[in-house]
């Protein structure tokens, strides 16, 4: 008996077969995850989608016109996103009366003549004030079933319920989770004086936040998504507000003398850097804690430093100073406090936002009287040019880091704009009342 | 102990091949019009939606408006572009506000530090900074108490002229000298 060597084999074996079973279920899940959009490439072909009109599929008459709400949100969307050509519908063959939204009922060269590669088909059904609602996605190409997904809930939440299910779609063809129920928080003078206002991504339900009568200024999300900080001269002076968005309640967390401006949420939720001039009526970088209590400070120099944007590791910072003589942006990397320039063109380089996915940092370059969006590498090369038209100013990342939001006055007054990160697709989101500035993107 | 390095080496082997199918995502290429398959319809899943409602916001009390500027008897100072230094009118408008100041020493007198809309909303808000500290170091100097000098900054949120050229700007880019309540 020489149980040491049995051991042994033992072992090997549930390795090895181990090893097998990952290799089996690794390979199934590649097997199913085909790449209809590669949206990593560089050209950006669209993908040709058809959206079936959706079918009432319950027994409850269809009195608000569901079904072109749901087809008119989801053709938005798509085209919104900059990924695909949605076909006109009044190119269809198929008769919807007759079709069914199931793949066996489905007459696959209705879809490919008319140059479509992917289906959407649908239905709902009605009842007192729920609505649930389905919808399925199809590889016209290999007349298949891809996926789809059923929700639940109220006639009111129709909208959520439709970018649910956009954001569904763009997952299932691009294997990244979109932008759709994703919100901005921007400042906006609709109502007379500067407050926050919060929008969905395609710029419905736009809603004040705030009733200073003063004004309100820098909005910045808390990772959760749950909370704002921004700047508001309600008390007189440019203090530090922290609001609860969903409980309502507010409090003032920083109120030093002079300025207590351009806040940034650390990645960890559990840090805010700002800018403080109450040391020594300098424009420095401070982190301070959740309550508002000094925890560091993080630039020591003659110079103005200001609008700080955590890397999404939380290791650095980039900023703006004019330390050199005009303002141009910085990283700092929190640790030891040491300071790289990044931009080196141009007199006039401010409001940098580090990419969630962390390989880019956008700003905004003041030519002339006018500035546009650029975007650069962290080390400060690869700087790409993004906008031409009007003066474009603010830049926010999407969450998933492949669009930014913007604010422009190309149009006359100020507005925001969407484009994707490469700048293309730049189209403006439905706006209200007076000027739109200072754009955030909800985690 | 050669069975198990063969399998070893099939282990290795059909990882090596997972990491090189991993590294080449398929893009679909039309083809032509497919056959029917069998649908896996069961496979739609389901889920509850329901969506959290930011607060209502409580419309605030009617006060007075912070925004009206009244007149003052101090005289505003103005500062070329990107710069906070004191030309000579500004110094010796300074010095009749400084008079006024010390005859009056217990009016409190905010210095309002404002810029041209040109440059971003941020950096200018440190701007604005640097103009009113600019104006109070000046004062403090021709003898007005600290005490009776507040400062604050408003970047270019304020503007005395509204305009978008060159003659506005420079009439924007301003110490305003507000007496205090």
């Amino acid at each position: 008996m020489k149980p040491k060597r049995c051991m042994h084999k033992r072992l090997l074996n549930i390795v090895f077969l181990t090893g097998i079973a990952f290799i089996l279920f690794a390979r199934a899940e590649i097997a199913g995850a085909k790449i209809y959009i590669d949206i990593y490439s560089p050209s950006t072909r669209k993908l040709p989608i058809a959206i079936a009109p959706f079918k009432n599929l319950g027994s409850t008459p269809d009195k608000e016109n569901i079904a072109s709400q749901i087809n008119g949100i989801i053709t938005q969307d798509l085209e919104l996103s900059g990924l695909f050509q949605v076909i006109d519908p009044k190119s269809f063959i198929e008769n919807p009366r007759a079709a069914g939204i199931t793949s066996d009922k489905i007459n696959w060269s209705d879809w490919s003549t008319v140059g479509a590669e992917a289906l959407v088909k649908g239905g709902f059904s009605l009842d007192a004030k729920s609505l649930t609602m389905e919808g399925r996605l199809y590889d016209v190409v290999q007349g298949k079933f891809i996926a789809g997904k059923r929700y639940f809930g109220k006639v009111d939440d129709l909208r959520l319920m439709v970018h649910k299910l956009v954001n569904e779609i763009i997952y299932q063809l691009t294997g990244e989770k979109s932008i759709f129920e994703t919100r901005i928080a921007f400042v906006s003078t609709a109502s007379g004086t500067k407050e926050i206002y919060l929008m969905d991504v395609d710029g419905e339900s736009r809603q004040r936040i705030t009733s200073h009568r003063s004004i309100c200024l820098s909005p910045a999300w808390s990772p959760d998504g749950r909370k704002l900080v921004f700047t508001s001269y309600k008390k007189g002076n440019p203090d530090l507000y922290f609001k609860d968005i969903f409980y309502g309640n507010e409090k003032v967390i920083s109120q030093e003398r002079g300025l207590n401006i351009s806040p940034a949420f650390s990645p960890d939720g559990k840090k805010i850097a700002l800018t403080l001039s109450v040391e020594d009526g300098n424009s420095e970088l401070f982190l301070i804690d959740l309550n508002g209590n000094k925890l560091e400070r993080l630039t020591t120099n003659w110079g103005s430093d200001v609008s700080p944007t955590f890397s999404p590791d939380g290791a650095k910072i980039a900023f703006v100073s004019d330390r050199a003589g005009s303002p141009q942006v910085y990283a700092l990397t929190i640790e030891d406090k040491s300071v790289k320039r990044l931009t080196f063109e141009g007199n006039y380089n401010a409001t940098p936002e580090w990419s969630p996915r962390g390989d880019k940092i956008a700003f905004s370059r003041m030519t002339g009287n006018k500035f546009d969006i650029y975007t650069m590498d962290p080390d400060g090369t690869n700087i790409q040019r993004l906008t031409t038209l009007g003066s474009n100013e603010d830049p926010s990342w999407s969450p998933n880091g492949r669009y930014l939001i913007f604010g422009s006055n190309r149009e006359g007054s100020k507005k925001l704009y969407i484009m994707l990160a490469n700048g293309s697709n730049q189209r403006r989101i439905a706006s209200g009342k007076g000027e739109d500035t200072n754009p955030v993107w909800s985690p | 102990m050669k069975k198990r390095w063969i399998h070893l080496m099939v282990v290795l082997a059909a990882l090596a091949f997972v990491a090189a199918c991993v590294c080449q995502p398929q893009v679909v290429k039309p083809t032509e019009a497919a056959k029917p398959v069998p649908p896996a319809e069961k496979k739609v899943q389901e889920e509850v939606v329901a969506a959290p409602k930011p607060a209502e916001v409580k419309e605030a009390e009617v006060k007075e408006d912070v925004m009206k500027e009244e007149v003052s008897p101090l005289e505003d100072i103005h500062f070329a572009f990107d710069d906070y230094s004191l030309t000579d009118t500004a110094k010796t408008i300074l010095e009749k506000n400084a008079a006024w100041m010390r005859n009056n020493p217990n009016t409190k007198v905010r210095i309002e530090g404002n810029c041209d809309e040109r440059g971003t909303n941020e950096y200018n808000m440190t701007l604005g900074e640097r103009r009113a500290n600019s104006g109070k170091k000046y004062l403090s100097k021709l003898g007005v108490k600290e005490e009776q000098l507040a400062t604050v900054s408003y970047g270019e949120e304020k503007p005395f002229d509204p305009g978008h050229n060159e003659e506005a700007w420079a009439k924007n880019r301003r110490d305003h000298f507000a007496i205090a309540k």
